[in-house]
């Protein structure tokens, strides 16, 4: 296994930038995921990765040697697809044993190696089996260790898990990791699902318009995005119409007081603040916050776990909160009137456009 | 490795690694195109526009195809049995097609596969089976005749218009059939809803909903009509076509510059292109979006209805064959010159052995070359039209097309003018020949194989080559056994439709080269039934062995043929 480091990488389509001067560094034995909404240009920088097509410009390293103008076969990445990509024609054991007979294994070791890969993926009774006669989760096992039997530099993921029904990619991901971690498989895996990419990633990088929006851990990525796309795509947010007056940020709805701003004043900006932070009070019953906003109910969904509460301010703003149920919440009629209430603490404040930085 | 220090890959650096396997074969592809297909072709179109004796840049010779008498006549009959041949076609096909989807038939799987048979044997052997029919000394004229009714003779327009509706019906029955099976039912029940009688409800919602498919097996219909040699000589009798005048220029041309003959073949390619055209104008404009939601019900008949459309069915299907059967049944009589003495016997079969042996040795010799060829060609070829995205293989994928519009006439006129020079004569060799079937059937194996990489999700082909295999490899090892029944089928097709080529291989053929229909051919026109019956047997029982494992390979039989 090995790091990947990707130096100003450019790769554009006519008019279109599909990948915006990528710089991106992998340590040994990470996972790295590439999070984005479609057409970000995460699929595309992991196929430049592959070797399935060139960049326009950029280096891509692995241990610190080029493999940016090498041939795709030539480059020892794994990868996994999307729609698995399981030879229908050969058994499972000589899909896993693919790879290996490229790379002239002997005959001893190869089976040896498919063995143990295929223990590793809990396929070792269907070594004989067709692919027709397996399950899509059972398939996708049989990419994942023709993947990593060859040892792989760097192992590829794309949407390896976009195919399979929501019970059992819950399941899968979390065996993936498993493996991941025993193997110390330095991974770069994409995926659109951000829920996937928090509950699995080392790094989540977030993508936007072929361009890297911020790059870091799970839990930074959700408490202090860089920008309001990130804010915004992962986890969902509230945002608010702010006024920036003397170093302080003003909300607009209700003239309170949310953060201190640098940067000059006058210029327009939103403050953000999670739906899990936000406190419902039916009625104008105030409680001690430091920032309460009376709102009329738009609806409520209850989806079991949780009730999403949906507000509109007077000033005409929406703003949802995600509650525990509870009987007297789930009363509450369209229309009537209730308090929102959240800490000054959770609010972040941003520049107000589709990427504008966090003040 | 060659990158600046930006990271920028060079020029150099680029092409390198860009240029694959695929690379080298898209310039191999486009380069056989270009000799093969194109040289010729282009040769052909240089030499109409030149005077025969000065060696002047001319137009005289197309204004003497649309002023003299002479070649006026023969532009008016081509396009004369070309639309009436079409119309029979359609007239006989349609409601075959309505008849076999939307009822039930017993025997349908028979009809299909007589229509199939029918579709597949050479146009020539019709043609001369109606003569031992309906000619002068016809069996069905001399059986009229004896008892004193005169029947219409087969020599002429109607004849080949005959011959060219009992032929080509197949075309408009397979297309409009696979196109009634695909009609979405909610359709017709809207109309029926709306207050439709099931006569208005054919005629004004399924009937236009499968118009395309029509027109598109119309179309066929109509070009090979156009470009069709064998019927019109055969049957022609003074009644002349282009494809009939191109020949016969051709021949008194012989030595000489063939000029006439190439300038009235192109006006005959062009009537098919500008055809083909108007007919790809008119459907531009109909596109019907068909989810397959409801599988239209097929219905039991009773009655007289039941059995009228029974009888129509079988007599369509009995009728064209007649003439295979026909051909079968001659072939075991005995014959004294052109006359059949009325006994039964192998004779025909041992004159065959004893006269043509080397045209059957040569027409298979010739189609598995060249079926060879199409084989790894066609493998290639699709693989770059589905798999590569640019201009190029949108090029080949267009060339893909010329074959079937190009008469046979014409490829083998610019085979003549393009291989014979100063410096070497390749005109009459076996490689000229199988040349020719390779370009002229190309299309039949590039289909079906496209049809079979399609169905391939290109991530099998990356697998392969992320697990370390080449592209070539991956090609080899992955794509191309699952690719495999689709190029069997179009390699059976080819071969099915070059072992029954005459048209060009009748200008380009010499004593040592002569295949089976031209010996079919000249028999014919030696008034030899006999050796023709058996020739032309032994030609329907290969075709239909190649039919038979068609039918064994494919699940969906008919649209393969199509």
């Amino acid at each position: 296994m090995a790091s990947v480091e990707i130096i100003n990488l450019r790769k554009s389509y006519g008019n279109v930038l599909a990948l915006s001067d990528i710089e991106i560094e992998i340590g040994t034995g990470s996972f790295y995921t590439l999070l984005g909404p479609s057409g970000c240009g995460k699929t595309t920088l992991l196929r430049t990765i592959a070797g399935f097509h060139f960049q326009d410009a950029g280096r891509i390293l692995v241990d610190g040697v080029e493999i940016q103008n090498k041939p795709a076969h030539k480059r020892d990445v794994g990868m996994v697809f999307q729609d698995y990509a399981v030879f229908p024609h050969l058994s499972v054991e000589a899909n896993v044993a693919f790879g290996l007979k490229q790379r002239k294994v002997p005959a001893a070791e190869m089976s040896r190696r498919v063995a143990e890969a295929l223990r590793i993926v809990q396929l070792d009774p269907f070594a004989q089996r067709m692919p027709h006669e397996l399950s899509g989760g059972q398939q996708q096992r049989v990419g994942l260790a023709r993947a990593m039997v060859i040892n792989p530099t760097v192992l590829l993921m794309d949407e390896p898990l976009s195919n399979l029904d929501a019970k059992l990619r819950v399941d899968l991901r979390a065996e993936l990791r498993q493996i991941q971690r025993d193997l110390g498989m330095t991974t770069v895996y994409v995926t659109h699902d951000q829920e996937e990419a928090l509950a699995m990633s080392d790094i989540v990088c977030v993508m936007y318009n072929g361009i890297i929006q911020q790059a870091a851990s799970p839990f930074d990525i959700y408490r202090l995005p860089t920008n309001r796309f990130v804010a915004n795509f992962v986890g969902g947010n509230n945002f608010l119409s702010a006024t920036h007056e003397g170093g302080r940020a003003l909300l607009k709805s209700s003239g309170s007081v949310v953060a201190d701003v640098a940067g000059p004043a006058g210029q327009a900006i939103v403050a953000s603040v999670r739906p899990e932070a936000v406190r419902v009070s039916p009625g104008a019953n105030i409680k001690d916050h430091e920032v309460s906003i009376p709102v009329r109910i738009a609806g409520i969904s209850f989806i079991g776990r949780e009730a999403g509460v949906h507000g509109v301010t007077e000033a005409g703003e929406n703003l949802s909160a995600t509650v525990r149920p509870s009987a007297e919440i789930l009363a509450l009629a369209k229309g009537a009137e209730a308090t929102f209430g959240f800490q000054r603490a959770d609010m972040l404040v941003f520049e107000d456009h589709d990427t504008g930085r966090r003040l | 490795m060659n990158v600046n220090p930006s990271g920028t890959a060079s020029f150099a650096t680029r092409l390198y690694r860009d240029a694959d396997f695929w690379t080298l074969v898209t310039i191999a592809i486009v380069v056989l195109l270009a000799v093969f297909l194109i040289l010729p072709i282009a040769s052909v179109f240089l030499v109409s526009f030149f005077d025969a004796d000065t060696g002047d840049l001319t137009l005289n010779n197309y204004r003497e195809v649309f002023t003299r008498n002479y070649y006026l006549k023969g532009l008016k009959n081509t396009l004369f049995v070309g639309f009436m041949g079409t119309l029979g076609a359609c007239l006989v096909g349609v409601p075959l097609a309505f008849f076999m989807a939307r009822f039930r038939i017993r025997g349908k799987a028979l009809i299909s596969t007589l229509s199939i048979l029918v579709l597949v044997s050479p146009p020539f052997i019709g043609a001369y089976a109606w003569i031992i029919m309906l000619g002068s000394n016809g069996f069905i004229t001399n059986f009229f005749g004896s008892i004193g009714i005169s029947t219409p003779t087969i020599y002429g327009a109607h004849g080949i218009i005959l011959v060219f509706t009992l032929k080509f019906f197949p075309f408009v029955y397979l297309m409009t059939q696979t196109a009634l099976n695909s009609v979405n039912k909610v359709f017709e029940d809207a109309a029926e809803n709306l207050g439709c009688t099931p006569l208005q409800r054919f005629f004004k919602i399924t009937l236009p909903l499968v118009f395309p498919a029509v027109s598109t097996g119309a179309i066929i219909c109509f070009v090979l009509s156009i470009a069709d040699f064998g019927t019109p000589a055969i049957l022609g009798r003074g009644f002349r076509t282009l494809s009939t005048i191109a020949y016969s220029a051709y021949t008194s041309e012989l030595g000489g510059k063939p000029t006439m003959a190439v300038t009235v073949s192109l006006v005959m390619m062009a009537i098919s292109i500008f055809a083909l055209f108007i007919q790809r104008r008119i459907l531009s404009r109909r596109r019907y979006a068909s989810a397959l939601t409801n599988r239209p019900v097929i219905k039991q008949l009773s009655g007289l209805p039941n059995v009228m459309m029974h009888l129509y069915c079988y007599l369509v299907a009995l009728i064209a064959m007649s003439p295979t059967f026909v051909v079968i049944y001659t072939s075991f009589l005995e014959t004294s010159g052109p006359v059949f003495t009325g006994d039964y016997g192998l004779n025909s079969y041992r004159r065959v052995l004893a006269d043509a042996p080397e045209a059957i040795l040569n027409s298979f010799k010739f189609s598995l070359m060249a079926v060879a060829l199409i084989a790894v060609a066609s493998g290639l070829i699709s693989y770059i039209i589905v798999r590569r995205d640019n201009m190029v293989s949108g090029a080949i994928d267009v060339m893909m097309m010329v074959p079937y519009l190009v008469p046979g006439v014409v490829l083998a006129i610019g085979y003549v003018t393009t291989f014979r020079t100063e410096w070497f004569n390749l005109t009459g060799t076996w490689m000229v020949i199988v040349m020719i079937f390779f370009i002229r059937r190309l299309p039949y194996g590039v289909r079906s194989t496209t049809t079979s990489i399609r169905q391939i999700k290109p991530s099998m082909e990356e697998a392969a080559i992320n697990l370390g295999a080449s592209p070539l490899k991956a090609y080899v090892t992955i794509t191309l056994p699952l690719i495999l029944p689709g190029l069997i089928v179009g390699s059976l097709m080819s071969f099915i439709t070059a072992i029954n080529e005459l048209s060009s291989t009748l200008i380009l053929y010499t004593s040592r080269t002569v295949t089976m229909p031209v010996k079919i051919y000249i028999s014919v026109l030696d008034g030899e039934f006999g050796l023709a019956a058996a020739l032309s047997t032994i030609l329907l029982v290969c075709t239909g062995l190649c039919v038979y494992a068609v039918f064994r390979l494919v699940e969906d039989r008919e649209t393969s043929f199509i």
